[in-house]
């Protein structure tokens, strides 16, 4: 069976298109058609073939070999399949599963409601209309629906009321910049470098913008992942269009990891630079793939059928990767302008120039004649002294006259020389600068050769390896690509090629797991970055399968697939806690020896940018704006003090702290400087993640720190305080006016009763203000329905 | 399959909703828990002990008092961390050759030595030149310990303290260096020693952190030190000033302070009744007790941030009185660490910076590194003889340490260089050996050709002292069970500094 898969790549080049030769159920093979009309098999390609995907078949995979034909019944080596499942279950001895079949028609409910029915398990009924629009507009875009929104949404009797929605999530703007944040947690952005001196990062954020533009636009997710590993390789020259610009801003991936800038200082320019290719070879791994590439980069794999050599052929990929932070990201068109423009300026600063040589000549003359001409009466006043050399009045000469006296001679004239300099320096600020980024590209040398280095220490290498892919998938070497950049090697384009091909077993996976973890909190696979054999099963491989095939089908696009997910009634179902399933029967089932299960069981906590965002939301004071440059918070000096490199800041302005003004300050979260090793200790609070390794998932904490910052951080503090004052100017003292508007706008509902007399009663006492706090304070405000 | 931590399996509360019935439902009373962890005491004999093992932490309850492995010797740690490199040479690890090769190239076997191992780039930036010490040495105690003049009141303790003059670090530069201290590992991202043994054995004082890091300026490489890395965001460290409000957010704004009880009490009331519509989910009833916790650290903390409480006796013991400001800050800041240690907080990590440089002597070693010395040298003495009087010393495990130490040969003008081929720490009190010396450096203190240590062995040690088998204390990471000691198995507690 030969399926033509139309990839983005063939868009961008045209001259070349892959054939994806499936054999359905095992892994297919790709091959890659040159420009060559006629394919060229290359040697020995019909024996590679059945060495392609199916170690467990066969013996003379390396893997194979290596662990004597173990490991390798890992689930996720096996191709993705396209389970269908099963229409109309036999349900023997369930008497509700006809019912529940005929009434969950979505295929992800029926995958689940399979699995729960076999464990004689019934499925938690649905959220209200008003908490499942809550739960989606903080899962889609991070904030929190208005009392509008929810009230218009459950006076909608139509039948696409809860598909409109989603439309409308999945197009907003903040959607983007919530969703973006997820990528970057698993790549570890960061605006610094880390380590010593941990200088700020000028242009990172706009690779941080790509990501927010990419999820925005629904970028096909394997061009996302090939764009960031390869981007510069599809780009010749300067970029001919915004997708080229795109293309190269995407780089900023393969510069995302610390860098110890110091280290030369030390002579450990090698370890820095052996820590660099280790990151980018495990995180990519981890972030892309799921599988852990760190334990062999000191010995084969404990666990996984990985071995040490598979850590250092896919560090190979890397080994001609260099910084290519100079290099100009203008459009080609706009970088002519730009040179042109600079052109002209150089010409008139040039005639700038000579006017002013010209007159500081003759001044220079001038000067010459009086002094000369006073030497000789200076050298009678002291007839000891010997006549001055030649050297002393050639310095007179040249350029130890003052400028100030050479003015001075020229008197009226001076203002020439004056206005001269005038008009150069402002023709000089009229130049303009070339865009710059933070971006990698291929060095021209030789790629570094790569060594398999024992126990994972630079200092001591062993064999040499060339770049290969996971050994266990394909020990061949490279089909190479060729890539549109004449100039690049192509390694990590063939990499890149080979990550997202549809019949890698991990990447669509992967990303699935990641979305559904995203969007319920947990994972199928509870472990997002470790697909291997001591990461966890998958709790419903089918469903995962089914995930991972829509998304290819739908051609990698990642809204199709929140879509999916979310449109389900999986999505909608009550959380039901794990500790008491079984006490709980309020459901839409008697069947009492039933116990109930959801896909959610814990509540979770806004994350620290949802928290952060939403209290600037519902008090009104949060800015949607695409943000370029990092906000710099106001901290005080003892908070800045964490690193003292912040004490010693340089010229280039890298080490210290910027504060923006504080009209910038209640912009989204993501927005926020992002330093390594000087954290915002409000978010860190609230479980902002290391931002020096890839973070599968965010961990939440609930301790006591996190109550004494949202009651007491003077931002929050300061929105509940702007927001009570603005109410109170509507409802004057009226204390069931001031309640009935706070839970409106903040909590998004009306109080009932017994809230509006406790807060009626705390309000002869206290300040609508604190009241404000109160709310912010609550669990409701803080967990997501 | 679940390897990953997930929430803990507790009965809920079957009780009506009431802030008394469903803190001791929940176990969620910390004062509940102190009386479990006094159950386990009267059990096993074993302090500080609760009902779970060492890293059985409970999301909900992360901070509860955890049963080591076996019985402690120390049960809490102050972790002073000198930064930038404090010369070995200048200070505890005296070498009278230095005086006689002042001036001369390094001695080509003590070169050749170096050259051979993976330290050879100690020699990058520096001159081929010896340099001798400014300072005098003195022996000092029973013990007879050469100190020299930098340090003349921690020299009254050296017969409670036990050095170690072999230690080794694997990069001579300071956020790698400092990070494999701290985490063990020079690549930044992993956990520190204060997240790990928090992780491992909560901490006895439900009412204040567990962990808590003490800086004027913090270390070279910032928070990536002292973070919680890949370890549960609980066990990140909590920053206590040593004067004003001792932590960060902690008082309220002025408007709402007077109503604070009243905001907490509706805050309770409006949580229990959104807790109806949501029962059995312990994350909601963890959350409202948090905001109960926080009310108590608050005034905990301020209780263990008023120095102005200790009598005067103690003042002049720490040198809170010194003209100095920075050796005020310092000192206040040893003082703070003992309240904090005797209250029940866990680690305490606590660093000299007063600067940007610390004691990265390049240049001018005299003027760096003696007034550092002053600055920090009453403040540590005041420390251990303190701890000492009030019996603390024995369940307290004081180190004192940097990222490395500095070379023999001269760099710039007088300076020194850094060196991580040998240098000295020393540790005092909870389940160390006192007046006692390991291992040892060449002739000129470059490197540590007796017994070198690795900083996987040190924490080996550490770990031992608080009754924990340090091979046993991991968390899951990307497919491998990290550790502070590292993955390879090749850490070795240091038997001969161990009681």
């Amino acid at each position: 069976m030969i399926l033509r898969v139309t990839s983005f790549l063939n868009r961008l080049i045209r001259s070349v298109s892959f054939t994806v030769v499936s054999a359905l159920p095992a892994i297919g093979l790709i091959a890659a058609e040159t420009n060559d009309p006629v394919s060229k098999p290359s040697e020995g390609r019909a024996s590679d073939e059945k060495r392609i995907g199916k170690a467990w078949e066969d013996s003379d995979n390396p893997i194979h070999i290596l662990f004597s034909g173990e490991r390798l019944d890992l689930w996720s080596l096996q191709p993705i399949s396209d389970p269908n499942y099963p229409e109309r279950l036999s349900f023997e001895g369930e008497p509700d599963g006809f019912k529940l079949w005929d009434e969950y028609s979505h295929p992800i409910d029926r995958f689940l409601i399979a699995d729960w029915l076999r464990d004689g398990k019934r499925p938690a009924p649905s959220l209200d209309r008003a908490r499942w629009l809550q739960r989606a507009f903080l899962d889609l875009t991070g904030e929190k629906p208005s009392l509008d929104d929810i009230q218009a949404f459950e006076n909608d009797r139509s039948t696409d009321a809860y598909e409109r929605r989603i439309d409308a999530l999945l197009a907003s703007p903040s959607y983007g910049e919530h969703w973006a944040r997820m990528w970057l947690d698993v790549i570890r952005y960061s605006d610094s470098n880390g380590f010593d001196w941990d200088e700020f990062r000028k242009e990172a954020w706009r690779y941080r913008n790509f990501v927010v533009r990419a999820w925005n636009s629904d970028m096909p997710f394997d061009e996302f992942l090939t764009l960031q590993l390869a981007g510069d390789e599809l780009v010749e020259g300067s970029p001919h269009n915004e997708g080229e610009q795109d293309a190269l801003i995407a780089t900023g991936y393969l510069r995302m990891g610390p860098y110890d800038n110091a280290a030369k200082l030390f002579n450990e320019q090698d370890r820095a630079r052996a820590e660099v290719l280790a990151d980018l070879t495990e995180t990519t791994a981890a972030a892309m793939l799921g599988i852990t590439m760190s334990c062999c980069r000191c010995h084969d794999h404990k666990t996984d059928p990985l071995s040490q050599q598979d850590h250092y052929r896919f560090r190979a990929f890397f080994a001609s990767t260099q910084i290519a932070d100079d290099r100009p990201i203008d459009l080609q068109t706009d970088l002519k302008a730009i040179e042109h423009h600079n052109a002209e300026l150089d010409r008139a600063i040039e005639t700038q120039q000579a006017i002013i040589d010209r007159w500081l000549e003759r001044a220079r003359d001038l000067w010459k004649q009086k002094h000369i001409a006073k030497a000789p009466q200076a050298d009678a006043s002291d007839s000891s002294l010997p006549a001055s050399s030649p050297a002393e009045s050639d310095a007179t000469q040249n350029e130890t006259i003052p400028e100030e006296d050479l003015l001075a001679i020229l008197s009226e004239n001076r203002q020439q020389v004056l206005d001269a300099k005038e008009e150069m320096a402002s023709l000089k600020s009229q130049r303009r600068r070339p865009t710059l980024a933070i971006l990698m590209t291929d060095s021209q040398d030789a790629p570094d050769p790569i060594h398999v280095l024992s126990q994972g220490d630079h200092r001591q290498p062993r064999e040499q390896v060339e770049p290969g892919f996971p050994s266990v998938l394909d020990p061949n070497p490279p089909q190479w690509e060729t890539p549109a950049c004449k100039t690049s090697s192509g390694r990590r384009l063939t990499l890149a090629k080979w990550i997202v091909a549809p019949n890698n077993p991990w990447t669509a996976r992967v990303l699935a797991n990641r979305v559904w973890q995203q969007l319920f909190g947990e994972g199928l696979v509870a472990t997002a970055s470790d697909f291997g054999i001591t990461g966890d099963l998958p709790t419903h491989p089918a469903l995962l399968d089914h995930l991972a095939t829509y998304l290819i089908d739908s051609g990698w696009s990642v809204k199709a697939l929140q879509r999916h997910i979310v449109t389900s009634e999986a999505y909608r179902m009550s959380p039901v806690p794990k500790t008491n399933a079984s006490l709980l029967e309020i459901g839409r089932f008697s069947a009492t020896e039933h116990p109930q299960v959801s896909t959610r069981s814990t509540l979770r906590r806004l994350s620290a940018e949802q928290l952060r965002d939403c209290v600037l939301q519902v008090t009104g004071r949060l800015q949607h704006r695409v943000v370029g440059t990092p906000v710099w918070p106001e901290l005080s000096a003892d908070i800045l003090q964490a690193n003292p490199a912040v004490l010693d800041d340089n010229e280039t302005k890298t080490k210290g702290w910027y504060p923006s003004p504080a009209s910038d300050q209640t912009v989204r979260s993501l927005y926020l400087i992002q330093k390594r090793t000087l954290r915002l200790p409000w978010m860190e609070t609230f479980d902002l993640p290391e931002n020096t390794v890839s973070c599968p998932k965010r961990e939440v904490s609930i301790v006591a720190p996190q109550a004494l910052s949202l009651l007491n951080a003077p931002w929050v503090a300061e929105s509940a305080t702007e927001f009570a004052d603005q109410v109170l100017i509507h409802t004057g003292e009226n204390k069931t006016a001031i309640t009935v508007t706070f839970f409106q706008e903040l909590l998004q509902r009306s109080p009932n009763v017994e809230e509006l007399e406790a807060c009626a009663h705390f309000l002869q006492t206290r300040h609508p203000r604190e009241l404000a706090l109160v709310l912010l304070n609550s669990n409701e405000f803080a967990f997501i329905p | 399959m679940k390897r990953t931590h997930s929430l803990p399996v507790l009965q809920p509360s079957s009780s009506p909703f009431g802030r008394r019935d469903f803190l001791q439902g929940l176990g969620c009373g910390f004062g509940s828990l102190a009386m479990h962890a006094l159950a386990a005491n009267g059990q096993d004999g074993v302090p500080g002990a609760g009902t779970r093992e060492v890293g059985q932490f409970d999301l909900l309850r992360p901070f509860a008092p955890r049963r080591p492995h076996f019985a402690p010797k120390a049960k809490s740690v102050i972790f002073l961390f000198m930064v930038g490199g404090p010369s070995q040479i200048d200070t505890f690890d005296y070498k009278p050759l230095l005086e006689k090769l002042d001036g001369k190239p390094v001695p080509e076997s003590i070169r050749q030595a170096l050259e051979a191992t993976r330290h050879s780039n100690v020699f990058h930036g520096c001159d081929d030149k010896i340099l001798k010490s400014p300072f005098s040495f003195q022996r000092h105690g029973e013990t007879g310990t050469w100190v020299s003049e930098l340090m003349p009141h921690i020299a009254e303790h050296v017969d409670d303290l036990c050095f170690i003059h072999s230690m080794q670090a694997e990069s001579n530069n300071h956020a790698p260096a400092s990070y494999q201290l701290h985490t063990g590992e020079v690549r930044p991202g992993k956990a520190s020693l204060g997240s790990w043994i928090t992780y491992g054995l909560g901490t006895e004082n439900q009412d204040l952190p567990g962990y808590v890091v003490l800086f004027d300026a913090g270390p070279l490489g910032g928070a990536v030190n002292y973070s919680n890395g890949f370890l549960p965001p609980a066990f990140q460290p909590t920053r206590f000033r040593h004067s004003g409000p001792p932590v960060n957010d902690l008082i309220p704004a002025e408007m709402f302070q007077d109503g604070r009880r009243d905001s907490l009490d509706l805050l309770e009331t409006i949580n229990g009744i959104h807790r109806e519509q949501h029962h059995g989910f312990l994350e909601l009833d963890a959350r409202i007790a948090t905001y109960e916790l926080a009310y108590r650290m608050q005034s905990a903390a301020m209780q263990v941030g008023d120095l102005e409480d200790e009598p005067e006796h103690v003042h002049q013991l720490y040198g809170l009185h010194d003209k100095d400001p920075r050796t005020q800050s310092f000192s206040r800041k040893c003082l703070l660490a003992r309240r904090l240690v005797e209250q029940g907080v866990r680690f305490v990590q606590l660093y000299d910076m007063p600067d940007k440089d610390g004691w990265d002597a390049h240049d001018r070693l005299l003027e760096n590194h003696q007034p550092r010395a002053k600055w920090t040298d009453v403040g540590v003495a005041g420390l251990i003889a303190d701890l000492k009087q009030r019996g603390l010393l024995d369940s307290t495990l004081v180190i004192w340490a940097s990222e490395f130490g500095r070379t023999p040969m001269l760099q710039g003008k007088l300076g020194r260089q850094h060196n991580a081929a040998g240098f000295t720490l020393w540790m005092a009190g909870g389940g160390v050996r006192p007046g006692f010396h390991l291992g040892a450096t060449d002739e000129i203190g470059l490197m540590a050709i007796e017994r070198p240590i690795p900083f996987r062995d040190l924490h080996a040690t550490i770990l031992t002292a608080l009754g924990i088998d340090f091979e046993r204390l991991s968390f899951p990471v990307s497919g491998r069970d990290e550790r502070i000691t590292g993955v390879s198995g090749s850490a070795k507690p240091i038997a001969e500094v161990l009681l």
